[in-house]
């Protein structure tokens, strides 16, 4: 007998350490502890929400719920208009109330020029500026607006949108989409320098 | 005997790890809660804290046990998330068109006529990036609509609320009454749902005057009864039939009274936050005419 492995088990002394080391844990436990164990990671990841202060039941991550953002009465595209006007953008010079500033920016709220039924001149009036004298609800104004072309066809119309339905502002004209954003940038072409209001004027509010 | 240490060492080790799990994990997670703008819609602060009267309507409600019977805590099993057209453009059959292209939901049938009975909601319980393509595909072909997020569960279907109670619902609750069994309603939406004083004046003198089978309790030690001297006061209650007092009497709150129902109208979680995003019915559609100035 000099294998070790085919000793008979009948030693004496290696059966007093045998039950020294107390019964075997059965195989059937572990691995019921182990699926234990999986359940509950399951269970954590569904239900514990990583510990965030902002997940409650229903919900599961802060994907799901920004995802289910209302976002303003669900007008997304009111929304980016806003987003885009409080950049600063627009309300750097006409402020978020949309007053402007006595004598050197001129309101948008209530203003005939933002209001016009059609936007032709509106939209060509943010997207390549405008400087001179200008005369917006009785008040004459002389400064410049800077070119606003940088920005995407979505995001003027978005914005000129904002503006023209802005309730708080008193303001309720029809809303602009991208496409006619598109037309007039190709119709304007590449023009560098601002309008004027007289060349404005001349302009068909609907072209 | 000599398992002493380790019955202590398991005891500890069991209540230590409670103590961390019910105890500090909370504290570490909303501890330091504090008012917020994290509403959906605007800039607003929220929670707002109660006026005086109200926080001391606080102590009447618990001093007299109302969290006994009355709890203040909804519950949300889920979301559902609708697409409501509100206005239909110039071309309807684009929309509709776009919106069959783009596989929302939209059946053929309801397709058909798109345009009847605006605004009307098309799309019902569909995923949200259904709805937001919804809104996109609308917009693009000149129509609007509205993706209308709502809380679907039993205590939303009783209309104790529209949005499950949250954390910041509570920050400014010294006791926090959340109570647990509802013998009565859910009253966390309370000052929302009954808005009226004047109801939960004649509700706590003797809520079968304005709830015929209720089951609470009349409150009357809350009020006076007192002979009119002069002029009847103008809080005096105005009770139906059967329960006014006599002639030349009336009943008047006490200052408790008064307190509690501060209390109740000061109750309203119904603000959506983004913890428990809602939509809030909005005003109607503006008129479809602009202000434009006349050419």
């Amino acid at each position: 007998m000099s294998s070790p492995l085919n000793q008979p088990q009948s030693s004496p002394a290696e059966a007093s350490q045998s039950q020294r080391r107390g019964p075997a844990v059965p195989i059937w436990l572990i691995v019921f502890l182990f699926l234990l164990l999986y359940w509950g990671a399951l269970y954590f990841d569904a239900n514990g929400g990583w510990f965030s202060p902002k997940i409650y039941a229903p919900y599961r991550d802060v994907e799901e719920l920004t995802a289910l953002q209302p976002g303003g009465g669900g007008n997304e595209f009111f929304e980016l208009g806003k987003a885009v006007y409080n950049r600063p953008t627009c309300s750097a010079c006409h402020q978020a109330s949309g007053q402007g500033s006595p004598g050197q920016f001129p309101p948008l709220a209530g203003s005939e020029w933002v209001l016009e039924e059609q936007p032709g001149r509106i939209i060509r009036l943010v997207l390549y500026g405008m400087h001179g004298p200008v005369t917006v609800k009785g008040q004459q104004y002389n400064s410049s607006m800077v070119p606003w072309n940088v920005l995407s066809d979505e995001e003027v119309a978005a914005v000129i949108t904002y503006v023209r339905q802005n309730k708080e502002w008193g303001n309720n004209a029809s809303a602009v989409t991208p496409d006619q954003v598109k037309a007039i940038r190709e119709k304007v072409g590449n023009r560098t320098q601002p309008f004027t209001a007289d060349e404005l004027m001349k302009i068909a509010t609907n072209e | 005997m000599n398992y002493g240490p380790l019955i202590f060492l398991a005891a500890f080790i069991g209540l230590s790890a409670s103590w961390f799990g019910f105890v500090l994990t909370p504290q570490i997670q909303l501890g330091r809660a504090q008012q917020a703008t994290n509403t959906v819609n605007t800039a607003q602060l929220y929670p707002i804290a109660r006026p005086g009267l109200a926080q001391e309507g606080l102590e009447v409600y618990k001093a007299n046990g109302c969290f006994y019977c009355h709890s203040q805590q909804v519950g949300q099993t889920g979301t559902q998330v609708n697409f409501i057209l509100t206005e239909i453009g110039t071309n309807p059959v684009a929309v509709a068109e776009g919106l069959l292209t783009a596989k929302v939901g939209l059946t053929n049938a309801n397709a058909a006529g798109l345009s009847a009975g605006l605004p009307k909601t098309i799309l019902r319980n569909v995923p949200i990036g259904d709805a937001k393509k919804a809104a996109k595909v609308t917009r693009d072909n000149g129509a609007s609509g509205t993706v209308e997020v709502v809380a679907v569960g039993p205590d939303i279907a009783r209309g104790w609320g529209i949005r499950r109670s949250v954390a910041a619902d509570y920050l400014y609750d010294s006791t926090v009454m959340l109570g647990s069994q509802r013998v009565g309603p859910d009253l966390a939406n309370v000052g929302a749902r009954l808005p009226d004083a004047n109801w939960h004046y004649r509700h706590l003198y003797v809520p079968r005057s304005v709830v015929k089978d209720s089951a609470m309790p009349a409150y009357s030690y809350l009020f006076k009864t007192r002979k009119i001297e002069g002029r009847p006061s103008p809080d005096a209650l105005q009770l139906d039939e059967g329960f006014a007092p006599e002639n030349g009497y009336e009943i008047v709150p006490t200052d408790e009274a008064k307190a509690l129902v501060a209390y109740l109208l000061s109750l309203n979680s119904s603000t959506p936050l983004f913890e428990a995003p809602v939509t809030v019915a909005t005003a109607p559609a503006a008129p479809a005419q602009t202000n434009s100035p006349a050419q």
